[in-house]
């Protein structure tokens, strides 16, 4: 099986952070599987996400994605960056664009430069935005603005941007963390079907390990900037599962995240 | 605390020095302010009823003043879109934005009516010289305008875009711009309503517009005309904000 990423030894630090956000990470992601991060607020999880996504900077240790080196000081090339999609915990759409327009802005990464900056989209580019649309659900939505959606609705736009994309490897930040428990299994569903339909290898982050459970083949546990677990959903016991939030259970409703 | 108390201390006894500097400098008589009362009462007399006979220079000199706005302003726009670009901390280094800032202040800082006199002497009467000077005026707030709507975006989008794989001209189009538009529309109609307020009093420094009749009838004792283009004017004021305020309701 082959390796869609690969970090070896890799630390960072927010600049004016006292502790590491990444403390001498190392983990080998196979092309296809599908990898729950589950970890407190801080532990690192959105760190590790941006660093795989090449917009982390400053980092120190090897990180090679889809088989190309990352490099610590400049952002991947274009075409590259096309091949990682990123769904975001706040959706990160253009509210005031359309449905299909937010859509297509995952294709501009597949586009030549003057084709991105005006904004046409070819008939390739259209057909897997529809294709995304379809998938996720929401074809009868493409007109409309995304200020008039639900968050289930938004976040089903963000991760039809990120499949319009055509990524092999999809990341996702706590993409259900801000929908209710019924939304946020219908959407985790959604995701690592269309990810596992297309061949793609999916990496999300969550804080509810019963749903990283149900949706996930592997677990990896973080604390502190480190990886503490790493196994089979068969493997984490709940033991394991309260080791990982011990700490910061005792401070409900106080957000510890480094990184938004 | 002590410091404290010395500073506000220093403070007051400055606002008094300057009052009192003020009013012995300044050759106000009581008298003359007692004797106004009878004087503005004929002032206003003569005033009334306003004369109707010159509806057709307020109609030639309100187009003209409104064409020195539209003109001005679209300068302006032109003007500003580069250097709203240039003054704002998404798009360019403090080392490019901060001298631009410093640039824009400084053309703020200098009022309409002397840059519409400055201009009269530079390329003569009309109203090329208002068109010019409020173009000019304009862009110290409109580009700063501009600048505030390009930094007042949601980042996360353009992270998203960034991901995707768009460069920064892409980014820029397809989540910068859709989010600051509205805000541009807005402000940009705003400059319009103060650049139609300020340009009315251009005609007066031979800067063109509706401002000339004013001054022409004041000065030669006309009451009755200049009261009825300063009806005009008060319409047409009231005009544009009633427009702005419609318009404004559509930009979301």
């Amino acid at each position: 099986m082959s390796v869609a990423a690969q970090i070896g030894d890799v630390s960072f630090a927010h600049p004016g952070a006292d502790l590491p956000s990444l403390d001498r990470v190392s983990l080998t992601v196979s092309q296809g599987e599908s990898v729950a991060l589950l970890g407190a607020s801080g532990a690192g999880k959105t760190t590790l996400l941006t660093l795989l996504d090449g917009r982390l900077r400053d980092w120190r240790g090897r990180v090679s994605v889809l088989g190309m080196p990352l490099d610590p000081d400049n952002a991947p090339p274009r075409a590259r960056r096309a091949d990682t999609g990123f769904v975001f915990q706040e959706f990160a759409l253009v509210e005031r664009s359309t449905v299909l327009r937010n859509v297509l802005n995952g294709r501009l990464g597949r586009m030549p430069s003057l084709r991105a900056f005006v904004g046409s989209p070819s008939s390739l580019d259209l057909e897997a935005a529809r294709i995304a649309l379809v998938d996720c659900g929401i074809a009868d939505l493409a007109e409309r603005r995304v200020d008039s959606l639900s968050g289930g609705q938004r976040q089903r736009v963000a991760i039809a941007r990120c499949l319009a994309q055509e990524p092999r490897l999809i990341l996702a930040d706590e993409p259900v963390s801000s929908l209710d428990p019924a939304r946020a299994a219908e959407i985790l569903a959604l995701l690592t079907e269309a990810a596992r339909a297309r061949g793609a290898t999916v990496l999300f982050s969550s804080h509810q390990p019963d749903l990283a459970r149900r949706f996930s083949d592997r677990i990896v546990g973080m604390k502190g900037g480190r990886i503490v677990f790493d196994g089979g959903v068969a493997d984490l016991g709940d033991a394991a599962t309260s080791d990982l939030y011990r700490e910061t259970v005792t401070v409900p409703g106080i957000d510890l995240r480094a990184v938004n | 605390m002590r410091s404290r108390g010395l500073g506000s201390f220093a403070v007051g006894v400055l606002v008094a020095g300057a009052v009192v500097w003020s009013i012995v400098t300044t050759d106000v008589e009581l008298s003359r302010l007692l004797s106004a009362g009878p004087r503005i009462a004929d002032f206003l007399g003569r005033m009334l009823p306003p004369d109707p006979t010159v509806v057709d220079e307020i109609i030639k000199g309100g187009a003209e003043t409104l064409r020195i706005a539209i003109l001005g302003s679209l300068g302006a726009v032109f003007l500003s879109v580069p250097l709203g670009i240039l003054a704002s901390e998404t798009m360019v280094s403090p080392a490019i934005y901060r001298p631009i800032r410093m640039l824009l202040a400084f053309i703020r800082a200098i009022p309409l009516i002397l840059v519409a006199m400055l201009m009269v002497g530079a390329v003569g009467l009309g109203p090329l010289p208002g068109i010019i000077a409020v173009a000019f005026h304009a862009t110290g707030m409109l580009a700063k305008f501009y600048a505030e709507a390009i930094d007042g975006v949601s980042r996360a989008p353009i992270s998203a875009l960034e991901s995707a794989g768009a460069g920064p001209l892409a980014r820029l189009r397809h989540a910068i711009w859709p989010q600051m538009a509205p805000v541009v529309a807005r402000d940009t109609i705003f400059r319009f309503e103060l650049n139609l307020r300020e340009s009315l009093v251009l005609g007066i420094v031979g800067a063109g517009g509706i401002g000339f009749y004013i001054q022409t009838y004041v000065r030669s004792f006309q009451y009755d005309k200049a009261a009825s283009v300063t009806l005009a004017v008060i319409v047409m004021v009231i005009a544009i904000e009633a427009l702005n305020v419609a318009l404004r309701r559509r930009f979301r």
